[in-house]
């Protein structure tokens, strides 16, 4: 049953493909034949050179340039032409795997290649510390590299690119640092119809800030919504996303769908194919005015909780941007997400009063958080802004907001400090004490501190 | 959940057979995108009434970092042709038509026409460069669609792209681009008369925007109130500036209309200079609406300037 699945899902891939194969089988197979007597003529080139260089090396060393003695065979006049590098038109058209690797100079990457370092730091309330609850949950009062990133990215072949990301960072106090993949995707470019496949391990475009990473958020911590809802590095998944945007709407509008494992610690943690995290998103965009622009979106997931329990999450996005003309920086943006919480779970339900549960209760969770953000950038260095939290827990009763105040200082565009405080209420009723040590995350004070830094290459952000 | 997924699939297919295939594109004129206005013109120029030609940014903007917004991936969603300027100048244009899902326009494919093909850049860094001297550009200095001396080679560039997309209208482009290179050159013999006099000149400039322009002409260009790319200027180097314009007498300071006009002023007045507004684009400043526009205006504002 699940080989049809993948059958029919292949043979749409291939049917989408076709055409365009079609229309290059003939330009393919020229392609070829004038490929088959370049390489000829490489051949001969190398004979040739390796002729020659063979009756040199067979001379004593000290030779004041030797006139060619005899015949060097059918070489071409200038073998030094024939090596020339790939010219723009022949960079355009499709090629055979790895001849562009094979005739490529030495030296030159064909890819790009950055590092961005992300340090933050948090100082808070002894409680807090001891409940392990803070922002930075179990690394309370601590200063660590969240996030050291390695990103390599660039075109694979005319047909696709790829992007890899390496991160390590603290994940518990101590000395160690873990590495591991951050991303790992292959994006099909040329697709039929407007449409995009991306596949490999990937940030999931949900909402528009769960994609962007650690260190090119406006804020030091992912919204709250995000991390009571979806774990503190928000939904990061396994699988396909397909996007496609139609060309005969008047406005931008992008649609995506997406299959996933399902590996969300929170959400969606049943981690197997025969009951995938399914995701959808429809974007649109409108230039308000020449300086103003307006960004909405409505996205939703629906997976199975690691206890099989359906979860499904559906969210809203808006952002707002104003630009004056001819600025190089946003004066103001403001933008608001939420997610909306739709969980089974189970309950233990002790019938006869013996303190064990006898049976469980499945019942249907609702739950609702967002955030609002404003952000203000006068001058091109210096930014300030403030975001409001407010969301209840999914799996459990009460809920939290915070309120998180900052300024973000860039010394070049590609430094920047900030500093924050944060400020967060829990209800009475969710008092965590995860060790059991007496400590209460109920009301939070925290300064967060954070410093980051790109070195080389670093792809740009849409809006 | 099987039936979930071939549900998927199902509805999957109806949308792709709903779309109908791209139409027949004999009759219609080539959409073509151009990153920067200036290419927009230039494109206009040899494209005719074959092509309809739009432009990314504007040209008051400052194309080293123009946003990448979804409005930019609408107008490339339907491009048949993007035009780019090259040399990492706007090498944002990438994200957008990623963004735009138009399978014609990736990198690599054939609506994909780069104009730096063939230009001579100057400024190449010859020794290592890195982000300590600011922003730099790493391949060359990148402003050069302005140079009229290079239109010829822009032009055909932009003839090769477009005849391999419209291989029946070649002649037509050919012929376009013919008659635009010969009134630019009538233009041409007025501009080098107007330059004539000031020849040798020298001038200062905000950011190296005007390079070839200035070459082209026998200016030069003697210091740059930036002192790294994208890093605000130290007043220890605007002294250093405003002391060399003073000892060498130079009267004029070119700045662009994105940049910071006001510091341009002020060093200028320091230095018993002026500063000008130039036409870093088509549609920089008011006046300099088309290619030549845009020329005439940074002639007509030099040669005045300078005298
Ligand atoms: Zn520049």
């Amino acid at each position: 049953m699940h080989a049809v699945v993948i059958l029919v899902v292949a043979l749409l891939v291939a049917l989408g493909a076709a055409p365009v194969f079609a229309q290059d089988t003939e330009a393919l197979r020229k392609e070829l034949e004038q490929l088959k007597r370049q390489q000829e003529q490489y051949q001969r080139a190398i004979d040739a050179l390796s002729q020659r260089l063979q009756r040199l090396e067979s001379q004593p060393a000290p030779v004041t340039t030797a006139p060619p003695s005899g015949p060097t065979g059918p070489s071409p006049a200038n073998p030094q032409s024939q090596m020339a590098p790939p010219s723009a038109t022949d960079l355009l058209r499709p090629r055979q795997p790895f001849a562009l690797y094979q005739q490529r100079g030495s030296g030159q990457l064909l890819f790009d290649m950055g590092v961005t370092g992300d340090f933050v730091g948090n100082i808070t309330q002894h409680n807090v510390q001891k409940s392990g609850t803070g922002t930075f949950a179990g690394r309370e009062n601590r200063f660590f590299p969240r996030e050291v990133e390695l990103s390599l990215f660039g075109q694979i072949d005319p047909y696709a690119r790829a992007d890899v990301r390496i991160e390590a960072g603290e994940e518990e106090p101590g000395a160690a640092t873990g590495v591991s993949l951050a991303e790992a995707t292959i994006t099909l470019l040329t697709l039929p119809y407007g449409t995009q496949a991306k596949l490999g391990q990937m940030r999931n475009r949900f909402g528009w800030s769960n994609v962007i990473h650690e260190h090119d958020l406006p804020w030091v911590d992912r919204p709250d919504v995000y991390r009571m809802f979806l774990g503190e590095e928000g939904l990061a998944e396994k699988g396909v996303e397909a996007s496609w945007v139609p060309d005969f709407l008047p406005f931008y509008v992008q649609v995506l769908g997406g299959i996933f494992n399902g590996d969300n610690e929170t959400a969606f943690g049943h981690g197997r194919l025969t009951s995938p995290l399914v995701t959808g998103r429809v974007m649109t965009f409108f230039d308000l005015t020449d300086t103003m622009a307006l960004q909405v979106g409505a996205s939703v997931a629906n997976g199975e909780t690691p206890e099989r329990l359906r979860s499904t999450l559906v969210g809203y996005d808006i952002k707002f941007k104003y630009r004056p003309d001819g600025w190089l920086h946003p004066l103001l943006t403001l933008a608001s997400e939420g997610i909306y919480s739709i969980r089974r779970t189970e309950r233990g339900v002790d019938v006869n009063g013996d303190g064990i549960f006898d049976t469980f209760q499945k019942q249907t969770r609702n739950s609702f958080g967002w955030y609002g953000w404003t952000e203000l950038q006068p001058w091109r260095r210096w930014a300030f802004g403030a975001r409001y939290d407010s969301t209840q827990y999914s799996a459990s009763p009460g809920y939290q907001w915070a309120v998180e105040p900052y300024v973000s200082f860039y010394p070049s565009e590609f430094l920047r400090f900030r500093l924050a405080y944060k400020h967060t209420d829990r209800t009475q009723r969710d008092v965590l004490d995860l060790n059991g040590n007496g400590g209460s995350g109920r009301i939070m004070d925290e300064w967060l501190f954070q410093a980051t830094f790109i070195l080389g290459a670093h792809p740009a952000h849409a809006f | 959940m099987i039936r979930r997924i071939s549900a998927l699939v199902v509805v999957a297919v109806m949308v792709a057979a709903a779309m109908s295939p791209p139409a027949a594109q004999a009759a219609r004129k080539l959409r073509v995108v151009t990153t920067i206005p200036d290419l927009k013109s230039l494109a206009e120029a040899v494209g005719g009434d074959l092509v309809d030609v739009d432009s990314l940014t504007r040209g008051t903007q400052n194309f080293h970092e123009a946003e990448v917004k979804p409005s930019m991936m609408l107008k490339l969603r339907r491009a048949d042709a993007v035009i780019e300027n090259g040399l990492d100048l706007d090498a944002w244009a990438d994200v957008a038509i990623e963004g735009s899902n138009n399978q014609n326009i990736m990198r690599g494919g054939p609506g994909r026409i780069e104009i730096s093909r063939g230009v001579e850049v100057l400024e190449v860094p010859t020794t290592r460069v890195d982000r300590s001297m600011g922003d730099v550009h790493p391949r060359g200095n990148p402003h050069f669609s302005l140079d009229p001396g290079l239109a010829p080679i822009i032009t055909q560039n932009i003839v090769d792209g477009l005849a391999r997309l419209a291989p029946e209208h070649r002649a037509a482009f050919e012929q376009n681009r013919k008659d635009f290179l010969a009134k630019l050159d009538s233009h041409m013999v007025e501009w080098n008369k107007a330059m004539e006099p000031v020849k040798g000149s020298k001038v200062v400039v905000y950011h190296p925007d005007f390079i070839y322009f200035l070459t082209r002409f026998g200016l030069v260009q003697a210091a740059t109130l930036e002192d790294r790319p994208g890093i605000p200027a130290s007043p220890q180097h605007l002294v250093n500036v405003i002391r060399q314009m003073k000892e060498e007498k130079i009267k004029v300071i070119l700045v662009e209309p994105w940049n910071d006009v006001k510091l341009a002023n002020r060093v200028a007045e320091e230095a018993g200079a002026k500063a000008f507004v130039m036409a870093t684009a088509v549609g920089a400043v008011k006046g300099a609406d088309n290619y030549i526009a845009a020329i005439d205006y940074n002639i007509t504002t030099l040669s005045k300037a300078l005298r």
